[in-house]
């Protein structure tokens, strides 16, 4: 005690005395004029934001929308988590210029506003203290992220919007009619095979020592609807959640599924469980996919819960692996 | 012991064990019936006899079998384990939970998963078993090798605390990676395959054994470390032998499952009502068949409630927990009260100290005080300085560092007043409950608030901050009375209090997950942040009932300071000297209990500042509450504020919540204090 009191004066002196001065470029440089008009769009909170300008400086919290707005051809300024989305979602890397505003549960604040954005977006639900908090700040635009009761619709309702945000309309446009397009050519590729209606269970897993957790993509999952696009046709009935359509289940479970021309596909850009997990045990090895070893994994780095490019990346995976 | 009573017990004995085995064998059978899977009673019943289908024997093989086989090792492990420790401690409520064996061995395995080391299943369970036996060694050493004082549960309840705490750190860490693992971490019986158990059994049958072996030893070591000496016992020897035994049987059963919460406090518990006079050859093995009979039942009526496939999201710790808790609570109302045994609150009592050593004190409190939100405001991810902060208050900062200062002055704040509140709240409730170990987080008042908190916004997904805090209130009142209400028995003794206390907070905790897992399983990380006690997204909105609660009830504490001076001393002084003792009691406990419930609301679930701030405090100004009480809030939100600080800091873009800060920079110094106290 005795000599911790006046170390601690004494470091606190120096603090303070080396923490004087400011760290602010008064004459911070404004974002350039707007090349074009103002811009109002109406998010999924029913709110109309109103931009001065197409945003060009874009924060995205969440991975999705990261890679909705990067695949329009304008690289976020921020995005959370930017290590785990590169290992998550090949279908639009992010460069290396783009920030890490940290956890995707926990977003600095400090480091969003320090990019000085034009706008952020963020996903409903996710993180709602935050929307008020930077709505002070700088205009936030919400996203519906996930509806399990019409994915699809809500998938081009959150791209149109961010593409309006961005100034993109065109460039969404034409997303959104290749990706339809290529539905239409999976679904009659499919179709071409006579395998139109084909039952697939989609899943992936997690494994701790002998201790197995499937998660199956119910119907209205984004995977499920792609896959559904293309012609095929989701086995797994159990009970899911309303928003992102998943399920719980273990190894037994799925008995439920009988279907002989039953395929599975899984997801899975880190452990492979269903091949390492579970490929020893007696009641999957009697699933109907494992005796006909219709098994297909899809791609590390196929996200389930992207954009466009994620449904085209999806679905081209799903078509060849019908259709091989 | 006369043969009279001798073959009465041996029967009893006999009795039990037969009752035991009987009630294993039905569980177990209808265990095999329960399952996701078509296949029911009738083809299970008919594959046993050998007439199955091919679909059934999958599913008996691949399945249900080994999730029996898992439950059953469990059982008889962690009973087993939980009987040996409660007699190498000599103390009813050690167990692989309360002296931290589970929390260590779940935290190797976690960090295992976490730095994505894909290791082989032995070398997992070996890092469980070192996990393990750390966090025993450290706790019995630091208890002086354990007794019956309830500090081997203070210290044990202290590491578990850091444990968790470092452990929910990586789950949030690295939430991909470790997705699956939330649900593990309280226990689950969802395996898919015979590995882990077969790799474990071994073990758990060669510990077992020695362990029984050893019941002669036992018997001998429980009359007292003197008298065993005297009758030739190697008294460390077999402390250390039993330890290791038991931590191996913990660790056998983390490996399997995770940490199956409280079967090891309530096996033996259960055990010694069945037989009370039980030696160790046979306490140890029916420890065992009780523990089977717990983790099984569990999980028989978990899945017969929920059905099968509802029932996989649950993990079959939560039930053990909170079956486990009210076994704990129905022994401590059960139990006489403890008498006039009571040491004093650990940590150097006694130093009433110098007038000019409280000023100098008073003074290095007052400058930290000033200096510590300051630079709380200046640190974070991003840095800003003096002259920034002077620009913000006269308003001269641009948009951005405006809004950055603007945002980060209700964290700081509530930081700064919730450390204040929950640390004047513990200082009440260690007083009253003249027990070192109670704190508002171990009386079940913090997780009761996130109880409530946790509720409204599972239904209310969008609920505002009021409606936020108002929620947690009333979870915290309602177990506040529900404690206050089962520790009262014709009169409130402070043991009980605490072991209650405990029990609830436990059950809470698992009523937390258990909530989480069913209303919103893909969400854990929002979730877990939010229980380990966050300033993130704070406005000052939130701040102001925290505010008010200080505002109004700290000076009340401090004006009733030598009541609780008195309370401190025993149960009769007080009442000798005419003190409306339970009058007082209540009121100020309840005072305590709305302080905790505002600074949850204000920053979420944070345990040990309850603890430690009273503790430094009393070693810093002597016993005497008029002094504690404003120290102690002092140190309280240093200690929050410092801990916010750093959270926000040391891995910036990414956050530490600032509760898992406090149990990782509070424990060590608490382990300090407890080292420098040992006897």
């Amino acid at each position: 005690m005795r000599l911790l009191t006046p170390a601690v004066l004494v470091a606190t002196a120096a603090l303070l005395l080396s923490a004087c001065g400011t760290t602010e470029n008064t004459a911070a440089a404004p974002s350039e004029a707007a090349a074009t008009g103002p811009v109002t769009v109406t998010d999924a909170r029913g709110k109309a934001v109103n931009l001065k300008a197409p945003a060009k400086r874009v924060v995205a919290l969440e991975w999705g929308e990261a890679e909705m707005v990067a695949s329009l051809g304008v690289m976020p300024v921020g995005a959370a988590d930017v290590a785990g989305y590169n290992v998550w979602d090949k279908a639009v890397p992010l460069t290396a210029e783009v920030k890490d505003v940290g956890k995707r549960n926990e977003p600095s604040v400090d480091a969003i506003v320090g990019l000085n954005p034009d706008v952020v977006i963020i996903a409903e639900e996710r993180d709602s203290p935050l929307v008020p908090q930077i709505e002070k700040y700088v205009p936030v635009v919400v996203t519906k992220t996930s509806d399990a009761s019409r994915n699809f619709d809500r998938l081009r309702e959150d791209f149109k919007l961010i593409a309006k945000t961005v100034g993109k309309e065109a460039e969404a446009d034409k997303q959104l009619s290749e990706m339809d397009a290529k539905l239409a050519e999976g679904k009659k590729a499919v179709e071409g095979k006579g395998a139109a209606g084909t039952p697939f269970l989609m899943a992936d897993a997690y494994l701790e020592g002998s201790t197995v957790s499937i998660r199956p993509f119910g119907k209205g999952s984004l995977v499920s609807d792609t896959a559904e696009a293309v012609g095929l046709k989701n086995v797994w009935t159990g009970q899911v959640d309303p928003q992102w359509g998943l399920g719980q289940t273990d190894v037994e479970g799925l008995t439920a599924i009988t279907d002989p021309k039953t395929v599975l596909i899984y997801s899975a850009s880190e452990e492979d469980v269903f091949t390492t997990g579970l490929a020893q045990n007696a009641v999957y090895q009697r699933l109907p996919f494992v005796v006909s070893k219709k098994i297909h994994k899809l791609e590390s780095g196929t996200w389930t819960f992207g954009g466009p490019k994620s449904i085209i990346f999806t679905a081209d995976q799903i078509v060849k692996a019908i259709t091989a | 012991m006369t043969k009279e009573v001798r073959a009465p017990q041996a029967v009893r004995t006999a009795v039990v064990s037969a009752g035991l085995v009987v009630l294993i064998a039905v569980l177990a059978g209808i265990h095999l019936t329960q399952g996701t899977s078509t296949s029911g009673p009738l083809d299970v019943v008919k594959a046993i006899f050998g007439h199955g289908d091919a679909q059934t024997l999958a599913v008996l093989e691949g399945s249900r079998v080994p999730r029996l086989l898992a439950a059953l090792l469990l059982g008889v492990a962690l009973g087993v384990a939980g009987a040996g420790m409660q007699s190498v401690a000599r103390n009813p409520l050690a167990s692989p939970d309360t002296l931290a064996v589970n929390a260590g061995a779940h935290f190797a395995v976690v960090a295992i998963s976490a730095f994505g080391l894909s290791l082989p299943l032995v070398p997992v369970g070996g890092a469980a078993f070192a996990g393990g036996l750390a966090a025993a060694v450290v706790v019995l050493g630091l208890a002086g090798g354990g007794s019956a004082s309830p500090r081997l549960v203070l210290v044990g309840s202290a590491v578990l605390l850091a444990l968790q705490s470092v452990t929910i750190l990586l789950l949030l860490l690295f939430e991909q990676e470790t997705s699956g693992l939330f649900a593990w971490g309280s226990g689950s019986l969802t395996v898919s395959d015979l590995r882990a158990t077969g790799q474990m059994t071994p073990i758990v049958v060669i510990a077992v054994v020695a362990l029984v072996a050893m019941g002669r030893k036992l018997d001998v070591l429980a009359l007292g470390d003197d008298n065993a000496t005297v009758l030739g016992l190697r008294v460390r020897r077999t402390r250390i032998g039993a330890v290791v035994l038991t931590v191996a049987l913990t660790a056998a059963a983390v490996t399997v499952a995770g940490p199956v919460g409280f079967v090891g406090l309530s096996a033996p518990v259960i055990t010694k009502l069945l037989l009370p006079i039980a030696k160790h050859r046979v306490l140890l093995p029916v420890s065992g068949l009780v523990g089977v009979v717990t983790v099984l039942g569990a999980d028989v009526v978990l899945r017969a409630i929920m059905g099968s496939a509802a029932a996989v999201r649950v993990p079959t710790g939560v039930v053990t927990t909170i079956v486990g808790a009210v076994v704990m609570v129905w022994l401590a109302r059960r139990g006489r009260g403890s008498g006039s045994r009571r040491p004093a609150p650990a940590g150097r009592v006694g130093v009433a100290g110098s007038k000019r050593r409280l000023v100098l004190i008073s003074a290095v409190l007052v400058v930290l005080l000033a200096v510590i939100p300051v630079v709380g405001l200046m640190l974070g991810d991003r840095m800003v300085l003096l002259g920034d902060l002077a620009n913000w208050v006269t308003g001269n900062t641009g948009t951005a560092l405006t809004f950055v200062l603007d945002q980060r002055l209700p964290r700081v704040l509530a930081a700064l007043l919730a450390g204040a509140a929950l640390a004047v709240s513990g200082c009440g409730i260690q007083s009253v409950s003249r027990n070192p170990l109670a704190e508002p987080g171990l009386l079940g008042i913090t997780a009761g608030a996130g109880l409530g908190a946790i509720t409204l916004i599972t239904i209310v997904p969008v609920a505002g901050a009021w409606a936020i805090a108002g929620a947690a209130g009333a979870g915290a009142t309602v177990v506040f009375l529900l404690v206050y209400g089962l520790a009262w028995r014709s009169g409130l003794d402070s043991d009980r209090l605490v072991i209650i206390g405990i029990a609830v907070w436990s059950a809470g905790m698992a009523l937390i997950t258990l909530l989480i897992v069913v209303s919103d399983p893909w969400n854990s990380a929002k979730a877990l942040t939010w229980l380990s006690g966050s300033t993130y997204g704070r406005t000052l909105e939130q701040v102001v009932p925290v505010a008010l609660a200080l505002v109004a009830l700290t000076p009340l504490l401090w004006v009733k300071h030598r009541e609780l001076d008195l309370h401190a001393l025993d149960e009769d002084t007080p009442r000798v000297l005419g003190m409306r003792i339970e009058r007082s009691r209540l009121l100020i406990l309840g005072a305590s209990g709305i302080l905790a419930a505002t600074a949850v609301s204000a920053i979420g679930v944070v345990v040990f500042v309850g603890l430690v701030a009273p503790h430094l405090a009393r070693s810093l100004v002597g016993g005497r509450h008029g002094r504690i009480v404003p120290v102690a809030a002092a140190l309280g939100a240093l200690l929050v504020s410092v801990a916010d600080t750093l959270g926000r800091t040391v891995i910036a873009p990414a956050q530490i919540p600032a509760g898992l800060v406090i149990a990782m920079v509070g424990t060590p110094y608490f382990i300090l204090v407890l080292w420098r106290t040992r006897p």
